[in-house]
């Protein structure tokens, strides 16, 4: 009866084995310690570090961000780097669970000794990390996430500045789209029960959009849309919702259209927040579930959506010009197709390296942080809305535009010359921006510092 | 049994625990930050796996559902230091008791249970913590979840031993719960409440003809290693987060996996089994990057390595790492 396995090894065997198990993972995995003072940085190098869903259900899209910040970066290297210094970007995959986030950060921190994190990739894994990067004072450069309650308190979180413009100002700018232009309609929305959703419904009810429980808001927990969403869309048709708003990520927003498709659900017209409305990314979900990409692109078209940056499909755009010729050149990643993310990465490189060039050649994590509260207005970007960093506030872009996606997929001003609005994370009112965007250099390299 | 015997096994099983306490110091302090923390996630993740061992290796019920129950003990600590302001300290051993309750329901449900039918509702149980997180959205916080984490260490504690990094405290923090869990799973394992699990999970009939009540014994270890559990889900949810995404489904199957890879019915195996699961993505990093493999191919690799290990323990080795020896031991 007795279970020999677990009780005839003696203690001194056990500790025995579990010191070699031990000194194994310690000889495997130790890394030799740097000896800059400020850790990630060196007279030739500058570490950088990134978590993202690289695989699982949450990463179709967002995959290939880091792939266009690493080519950007790799450009910049190639030009002899930041005062001499080469940036190396090294890249996490959490798989979008907090619990692997933190062991992923902590190998960032600790392993690889980064300078800054930059670019982080979502909203859920970077709670669970964002307060120990502070407390660390390691600057988290330029998050992949528009929640507005990382940056609208610097207090809260001294190092975290965004890289998106919140999901209330989107909201408030589309919902005031709405209320202008559907006020005859129907609305409904589809959300994702997090902050991102919430934010959404949030966004839309400062703009006077209002929805009723279960009969014009339906809603899914994020990262169950793989098993699509028949349910919300077989209520949002029963309700007679004619104008269905999409607070998702792009394949939540693939698995909408897909589910309506699948039960004969043809709303009046679609509008989807902008990170979830990617053409290349909603057509890839749309492909996998055999849908041929002539009928995904009939099925986004006319479909609104926002943006703070140029649509990747405005081939006259220099910045879109610059960082496609940077992205054909540069990008080693396995799907470089040009689209949202690629863009979205070029600009996340193309900011950090100009925040890098800023401070000057006495990099510092505090010297960084403080430039960039300090100097919002001089750090360029492809986005044509400037950036909001202060003291105040570490939200990214301010303003939006509207469009709606032609038959090409390539999101178009909504009225025939393109309009940028802009509000803030709170109460106050939408107005239109008159902004300039500096040029980008011919080299496509930020001129600053 | 005798008070002498009972003496004997707590003598033998606090034996085990200094070792392994001094084991632990001496091997933390030969490691680097890093490294400390991935100790501190085996020593939280081994208690985890030794809810399993108890459960489904002794007593021979297969649960796919113990990171619910790690979740409960995660929640649980949470709120309390969030919503009532207690310290760890207090809340921990508060987190213990709701998830053992929770377990105590689970128990009766199970006890009627075997075999697939079990399996089936333990992993349905692990499935709804997203739904539940989200339905009671104003006290559980949905997605976004309730972060915590170890704080920081107390003047007392610093005036002694000096201040110590965050993942130095991480793995003091842990380190007092292992050890406990360490003393008692050793100390149950040793004594006849051992044996009657194992009677069970051998044969009922038998079991039962031998005069052990297999229903209340049956409850009585999901009771058990739910403590287990909620112990290992509240240190867990205090490396920053407790929310649906700290407790994923794969987070069980993890657990399942570490105490098979180390052998299902042993301590020391639980124990192998949490260092394989822990370090092997480390090992194969280390050993990837002589080759420059893609991102494609190496993100796989850790989840590949693990599976064909797997796979390998239960075609060639079905008692694990820890089991091994028995095998030798038992042909001499």
């Amino acid at each position: 009866m007795r279970n020999r396995a677990s009780l005839s090894r003696s203690p001194r065997s056990f500790i025995s084995t579990a010191a070699v198990v031990l000194a194994g993972a310690l000889a495997l995995s130790a890394v030799p310690a740097q000896g800059a003072s400020t850790p990630g940085v060196s007279a030739t190098e500058i570490v950088l570090g990134m978590q993202l869903p690289q695989t699982g259900a949450a990463s179709p899209g967002y995959n290939k961000v880091d792939d266009a910040m690493r080519a950007y970066f790799d450009y910049v290297n190639s030009k002899g780097g930041v005062y001499g210094r080469k940036i190396t970007l090294v890249v996490k995959d959490d798989t979008y669970k907090a619990g692997l986030t933190v062991s992923t950060a902590s190998a960032l921190i600790n392993k690889d000794k980064v300078f800054a994190m930059v670019g982080s990739v979502g909203t859920q894994t970077h709670i669970s990390v964002i307060k120990d990067i502070n407390r660390r004072g390691i600057p988290d450069l330029f998050v992949n996430s528009g929640y507005s309650g990382f940056y609208t308190d610097p207090k809260k979180y001294p190092t975290t500045f965004g890289a998106l413009g919140t999901y209330v100002v989107e909201a408030k700018i589309l919902g005031k789209h709405i209320k202008e232009n559907y006020s005859k309609n129907t609305v409904g929305i589809v959300y994702q029960t997090d902050d991102f959703g919430r934010n959404t419904v949030e966004g839309l009810a400062t703009a006077g959009v209002t929805f009723t429980a279960k009969k014009t808001a339906a809603t899914f927990i994020a990262g169950t849309q793989g098993s699509g969403l028949d349910a919300q869309m077989q209520q949002l048709k029963d309700n007679n919702v004619d104008v269905v708003v999409v607070g998702a990520v792009a394949s939540a927003f693939a698995a909408a259209v897909s589910s309506a498709n699948k039960i004969g659900y043809k709303p009046a017209q679609w509008i989807v927040i902008s990170v979830g409305a990617d053409a290349t990314t909603f057509q890839t979900i749309l492909g996998a579930r055999g849908i041929a990409p002539a009928v995904s692109a009939a099925l986004l078209a006319g479909t609104i959506s926002a943006s703070h940056a140029p649509s990747p499909g405005e081939a006259d755009d220099e910045f879109v010009k610059a960082f496609k010729k940077i992205n054909d050149e540069f990008n080693k990643g396995p799907d470089k197709r040009w689209d949202n993310n690629i863009l979205q990465g070029m600009n996340i490189g193309y900011l950090t390296t100009s925040a890098l060039l800023g401070v000057g050649k006495d990099l510092t994590r505090p010297g960084i942080i403080k430039y960039i509260e300090a100097n919002a207005a001089k750090l360029p970007s492809a986005a044509l809305s400037p950036l909001g960093y202060s003291t105040k506030t570490h939200e990214a872009f301010t303003g939006f535009w509207i469009g709606k996606y032609d038959a090409a997929t390539v999101l178009k001003p909504i009225d025939a010359t393109r309009k940028v609005w802009t509000t803030d994370s709170a109460k106050g009112a939408v107005t239109e921006l008159k902004y300039t965007r500096p040029a980008i250099a011919a080299d496509a390299l930020p001129k600053v510092g | 049994m005798s008070k002498a015997k009972n003496h004997s096994i707590a003598r033998k099983s606090l034996r085990r625990t200094i070792f392994f306490v001094a084991a632990i110091l001496f091997a933390a302090s030969t490691f680097d930050a890093y490294n400390q923390a991935q100790l501190a996630l085996v020593l939280i993740l081994f208690i985890g796996v030794l809810s399993v061992t108890l459960l489904t290796g002794i007593s021979g019920q297969l649960s796919l559902g113990q990171g619910a129950l790690m979740a409960v003990g995660g929640y649980c600590m949470a709120l309390l230091m969030i919503n009532q302001s207690y310290s760890l300290w207090v809340a921990i051993p508060l987190a213990i008791v709701g998830s053992a309750l929770a377990g105590l329901l689970l128990g009766i449900a199970a006890a009627r249970l075997t075999g697939p039918y079990l399996a089936g509702t333990t992993l349905v149980i692990a499935l709804a913590i997203p739904t539940l997180a989200n339905r009671f959205m104003s006290v559980l916080k949905g997605d976004e979840g309730l972060p915590v984490d170890v704080g920081y260490p107390p003047v007392w504690f610093t005036n002694l031993f000096g201040e110590p990094s965050y993942e130095q405290w991480q793995l003091y923090v842990a380190l007092p719960f292992a050890a406990i869990a360490l003393f008692l799973a050793s100390n149950i394992l040793l004594s006849r409440t051992g044996r009657m699990w194992r009677a069970i999970r051998d044969n009922e009939t038998a079991a039962a003809l031998s005069g052990v009540n297999f229903s209340r014994q049956k409850i009585f270890v999901f009771v058990v290693s739910a403590t287990f559990a909620g112990l290992s889900g509240a240190l867990y949810g205090l490396r920053g987060l407790v929310g649906p995404s700290v407790y994923p489904v794969s987070l069980s199957l993890l657990l399942l996996t570490a105490a098979v890879l180390g052998g299902i019915r042993s301590i020391f195996g639980a124990f192998i089994g949490t260092v394989i699961v822990v370090f092997l993505p480390d090992w194969i990093d280390a050993v990837l990057h002589q080759f420059e493999l893609s991102e494609q191919v190496s993100n796989f690799m850790p989840a590949l390595v693990s599976s064909l290990l797997l796979i390998l323990t239960v075609v060639i080795n079905p008692a694990g790492v820890a089991g091994t020896h028995l095998h030798k031991h038992k042909h001499k």
